[in-house]
């Protein structure tokens, strides 16, 4: 496929439109960030940057591209690590962070319609000031609700609150060509045709742009109170993972850790874990309305880790306690980042009952490939978080071992039937691991769906299947 | 004596009654009303609850003559003779309460070998100073130090005792006060005076969210502690007012069963967060060699030198150095922030500082919504300016 | 070893109102939790044990309710707990507070050790510490920042007086005061809990004491009174300075010497 290149009549055309010149970047004006995400190996510059503000711009801008055949990607925070928002093609890039406004709550639907720009930690403030509670949480606060709902972002909460997409009752989208259709609302229930929403939500700006957003919101659990629970062997530890599932008590979020992540991210922070004396740890937090209640939900569950060998359960009740270990889980990805050289991650899931094989799989592989791994993550939903670590391997050592220890995860999941991944997305840098893994029948539906919604494939090349 | 006194027939709705109070201290037992551990005495019960039904019963209480205590006395705060200077800010402060009453200013100053150093006080307007001077008063000891202090308060009776909230302060007034059995008021930020000599205490609590106005109505002498920086210092004298009077104390009195075993000068804070002081380098920072004169206005104010996410990537500065969501979450008293934009990454890490200062070109940089004081000029000319002016003011240049 | 540690109970939030009618704290609904600082005492007590054996008792003086704070304590490694609790003790300052817990000290028996935290999160004062020593006669040292070495007699300890650190040796019996960060404090523990559920908590009301002159405790006993209570002003002042560069800095160093910082 090929596009057009931007010219000066281009540019002209979209300073029309915009008119306001610090909305519009160009040439050197283009800071280096908007040439890759936060991971950073797929660069790319785009021609020009375009601040939209409002749907109607965003309308204009597309109807352009799409008759004069120019790519467009959408980017919010630029926070993703597999190159979704990285303009492969060049052409413009759409930054919606300036669209970050919270249009409405409406506390008799228990919804709150936002612009795709607003932050993660803006909307999620926004609504615990008014006892509300939107429940997703990933890692990446700083990241636009745009980018979550074009990820189906997922999160620590997942196990009990499910993911982004759970939460999206309705969008407002521009097609490619210009359009403007409405995806959804603010209804409960619909069985009105075609799930169209959801084909929008985990595209990754591949079908159209979402200008608009309204979500679900819960009301606010009064009080949460997390386990710290200590185990003499990883195995011991992941192991617990399935039985805790199978007891039907929910925790909000069910984390695995070793202490040598811990021990990393003490030195990153500069501050103790509040315990780092055995080998691994579970980290399960329960929320509700009062202690009492809360307590009452995790007796079972401490009892089954007790009788699985966990060395003791440690409570975490207070903020003052909650930030001493949740602080440091937060810095995990920038502690390890920390300890080596450079690094790269996959974010493969699995079935929860496989979560345990998959993470000692994980956990032994460094023997038959020779590479630092390290992993943490949300054991309780089968979502794992491994980092291959170059520390000082040289170039082509570490593109060789590391593309070993990716093949044989990415293959290990697959026997699973596990998927490439869990919340990060597919985006540039997945590519050729959804290749592997995924039916051709499945890429040919994808690829009529793709020219159902963008005949001219303007919007964001060279991404997930494409 | 004051107590809360119950009167059962006029409780009415006894529910009631109990949700008055925010303490949890009023409970039913078999049908009566009764007043449990929780009470804090703040008398809610006796003024919203119905009439009667609380009575605040105070009996007669014997008063002191506050007459028999003069002037404000102000606790010199030195180690090794080198004079804190928040003594000066208490003497400024001591001065405008005693202009109010009609009271002299003294000066307390115990340690070995400081007759020289306790002439300096005598340039700011002290009427006397009062002088302990022992080789078991070399370092701090609490005991000796209180037995001194107490035989000073004995002798010279005075009505008002200020003590700077410094580490030797914050131990040695609290057990003054108890060896008095007079009130204590820490940390107060305004202080003011009575015509009847009661000194009016402000200090905040619950970490800064409410003041509480407090006085010591029959107790003398009365106490408080202040922070550095709270109050204002006088202007020096070039000339020597007021008088020196040498103290003597029995030796005995100056055992102590803390001995100091070693002096270890302290390591400058390694971490950001315990900074009181940031100079935040941006990406207005053109090189890595110009974070040179951000360092320099850093040790300048006592702080440290911290970066934005964009500085710590790049590997300008190391990573533990970095404010802002991925980075460390800061509150400390003065922030400045050079050539930075201002993201939400950042700004989340920091918008608690007390006093936010940014200095950026960019008039539209989302900075000046979060800063309290917004510059918008060039750092590459302000900082160097202002690192001049710091130096000249402290007579370095 | 013997060894006390003063814990309280403090609001689970520092963002308390003043009720602009009555001039009272709303504290409706505010869960309580121990003081964060008491956290960093207990588990220097529990390291101190560690290596010399011996029991650690806690007390804490408040309503009924504060009887949890010593449960928790219990939840974390230590052996007992006192609570002092009586309405004879309501509206005490710090002076009648340090007064009554010394008073029940006294009746626990003797201590080599005794630990405070640095401050509570309500109060602020960090002078109850000081002040029970006085009353017990012990010496006494704040700014703890770290336990040298545990002797026979006494014990070496590290005291930070911001410029440099004092390394002295204090002797048994004694009363210290520890910063927040002396060593990470642990978290209670679900076994231990479980274990002490039942345990006793010995009661202790004005009869029980030596002195059991009501002048002397809570608010008779009490020097000082609070007049009044009121919201703080917030900062929400902001200012944009334009001009040359010279009258930037001007203004700049004016406000950083008014502010105190140069």
């Amino acid at each position: 496929m090929s596009y057009k290149r931007l010219g000066q009549e281009d540019l002209n055309y979209l300073k029309s439109i915009i008119n306001d010149s610090e909305r519009i970047l160009y040439g050197d004006d283009i800071n280096e960030d908007y040439s890759h995400d936060e991971l950073g190996d797929t660069v790319s510059y785009p021609d020009v940057v375009v601040k939209v503000t409002s749907t109607e711009e965003v309308s204009k801008i597309m109807k352009y591209a799409y008759e004069n055949n120019i790519p467009v990607t959408p980017r919010g925070s630029g926070t993703g690590l597999v190159g979704s928002s990285v303009a492969i093609e060049h052409g413009i890039m759409l930054d919606t962070t300036l669209m970050n406004h919270i249009l409405e709550l409406d506390e008799s639907n228990l919804t709150v319609t936002v612009e795709p720009g607003v932050l993660l930690m803006e909307l999620s403030a926004y609504v615990e000031e008014r006892d509300l509670f939107y429940p997703p949480d990933p890692g990446e606060k700083s990241a636009t609700i745009g980018g979550n709902i074009s990820t189906n972002a997922g999160g620590m909460r997942a196990v009990k609150y499910g993911v982004t997409r759970d939460y999206v009752r309705g969008l407002e989208v521009v097609l490619p060509d210009g359009r403007v259709v409405e995806f959804g609302g603010k209804v409960v229930k619909n069985s009105t045709g075609y799930a169209m929403k959801d084909l929008m939500i985990g595209s990754e700006g591949t079908l159209g742009i979402i200008t608009k957003a309204i979500l679900k919101l819960l009301p606010l659990p009064k009080k949460a109170i997390s386990l710290l629970i200590p185990f003499p062997s990883l195995e011991k530890a992941i192991g617990t993972v399935p039985l805790i599932i199978k007891s039907k008590s929910i925790p909000t979020a069910i984390e695995f850790m070793q202490r040598e992540v811990i021990i990393d991210a003490e030195k990153y922070l500069g501050k103790k874990f509040p315990d780092n004396s055995a080998d691994a740890y579970l980290l399960l937090k329960f929320d509700g309305n009062s202690t009492e209640e809360i307590e009452n939900a995790y007796d079972s569950v401490a009892r089954i880790c007790l009788e699985q060998g966990a060395i003791d359960i440690l409570i975490s009740d207070t903020t003052e306690r909650e930030e001493s270990i949740w602080k440091a889980r937060g810095a995990f990805l920038e502690a390890i980042k920390g300890s080596t050289t450079y690094m790269d991650e996959v974010d493969v899931v699995v079935p929860r009952s496989s979560v345990n094989e998959m993470v000692e799989y994980i956990h032994n592989l460094y023997k038959e490939v020779n590479i630092r791994i390290k992993s943490f993550g949300h054991a309780g939903d089968g979502n794992l978080h491994a980092y291959i670590l170059k520390d000082d391997l040289s170039e082509e050592e570490w593109e060789r071992r590391m593309k070993a220890a990716m093949d044989k995860i990415y293959a290990k999941a697959r026997d699973l039937n596990g998927q490439v991944s869990g919340e990060h997305g597919i985006g540039y840098a997945k590519k050729p691991y959804l290749m592997e893994a995924i039916d051709p029948t499945v890429v040919g539906i994808m690829s009529g769906i793709k020219r159902a919604f963008d005949p001219k494939s303007i919007l964001n090349p060279h991404k997930i299947w494409q | 004596m004051a107590k809360l006194v119950v009167n059962q027939d006029k409780v009415g709705n006894i529910d009631e009654l109990i949700s008055i109070c925010p303490f949890g201290a009023l409970e039913e037992k078999n049908g009566e009303l009764q007043i449990n551990g929780a009470c804090k005495m703040c008398k809610l019960c006796v003024k919203k609850g119905p009439k009667g039904a609380i009575e605040y019963v105070e009996d007669e209480v014997v008063s002191i003559d506050k007459s028999l205590w003069k002037g404000i006395a102000v606790y010199v705060d030195h180690i090794d003779g080198v004079i804190h200077p928040v003594t000066y800010e208490l003497i400024g402060k001591a001065r405008e309460l005693a202009a109010k009453i009609n009271h002299p200013v003294y000066a307390i100053m115990m340690g070995s070998n400081i007759s020289s150093q306790c002439h300096e006080l005598l340039h700011y307007n002290v009427d006397k100073v009062f002088v302990y001077d022992h080789e078991k008063l070399e370092r701090f000891k609490m005991e000796p130090y209180t037995a001194v202090f107490e035989d000073f308060v004995n002798t010279v009776k005075p009505t008002v005792i200020l003590v700077g909230a410094t580490p030797i302060g914050r131990q040695l007034a609290p057990r003054l006060a108890t060896r008095l059995r007079t009130g204590l008021t820490a940390d107060c930020t305004i202080l003011d005076i009575k015509e009847n000599t009661d000194l009016v205490q402000i200090r905040p609590a619950f970490g800064g969210n409410i003041m509480a106005q407090i006085i010591t109505p029959n107790n003398r002498p009365q106490m408080a502690t202040v922070r550095y920086k709270v109050m204002n210092a006088p202007e020096r004298n070039p000339y020597e007012t007021g008088e020196i009077i040498q103290c003597d104390i029995a030796p005995e009195k100056l055992d102590s069963r803390v001995d100091v075993l070693d002096i270890i000068p302290k390591e400058k804070e390694q971490f950001i967060e315990a900074a009181d002081v940031l100079v935040v380098a941006g990406r207005g920072i053109k090189k890595p060699e110009d974070l040179g004169m951000l360092q320099e206005l850093a040790d300048l104010l006592g702080g440290q030198l911290a970066c934005t996410r964009p500085m710590a990537e790049a590997g300008w500065m190391e990573a533990k150095r970095q404010v802002g969501l991925s980075g460390r979450t800061v509150r400390p008293k003065l922030i400045i922030t050079c050539g930075v934009s201002g993201a939400v990454q950042f700004t989340a890490g920091m918008n608690n500082s007390e006093q936010i200062i940014a200095i950026n070109k960019d008039e539209s940089a989302p900075i000046f919504k979060t800063a309290h004081y917004g510059l918008i000029g060039d750092l590459y000319e302000i900082i160097p300016n202002l690192i001049n002016q710091i130096k000249a003011g402290k007579g370095v240049i | 070893m013997n060894i006390l540690v003063c814990i309280k109970q403090v609001p689970g939030t520092n963002k308390v109102e003043v009720d602009p009618v009555t001039g009272v704290l709303k504290r409706n609904g505010v869960e309580s939790k121990m003081n964060p600082y008491d956290l960093y005492a207990i588990e220097t007590a529990l390291r101190i044990r560690e290596k010399t054996g011996g029991t650690i008792t806690v007390i804490t003086m408040g309503p009924p309710q504060s009887a949890a704070v010593l449960r928790e304590a219990f939840a974390m490694g230590v052996d007992h707990g006192a609570l002092i609790s009586d309405r004879k003790f309501g509206g005490a300052d710090v002076l009648a507070t340090s007064y009554t817990i010394s008073q029940g000290v006294k009746l626990l028996g003797n201590f080599d050790l005794i630990l405070c935290g640095k401050q509570t999160t309500d109060g602020d004062t960090a002078q109850v510490g000081p002040e029970i020593s006085e009353y017990l006669n012990i010496p006494s040292v704040s700014n703890v920042s770290r336990i040298v070495e545990v002797q026979d007699d006494g014990l070496v300890i590290a005291m930070d007086m911001t410029t440099d650190i004092e390394v002295v040796k204090i002797q048994f019996p004694c009363l210290l005061s520890v910063d927040k960060d002396i060593f990470m404090p642990r978290l209670p523990s679900y076994i231990k809990k479980q274990a002490t559920k039942d345990r006793e908590i010995k009661v202790i009301t004005l009869n029980d004491l030596e002195d059991k002159d009501e002048k002397h405790y809570g608010l008779n006993g009490s020097p000082t009174q609070v007049e009044r209570i009121f919201p703080p002003d917030a900062n929400t002042h902001q200012e944009i300075w334009n001009g040359s560069s010279m009258e930037l800095t001007d203004q700049l160093y004016k406000k950083l010497r008014e502010l105190k910082f140069v």
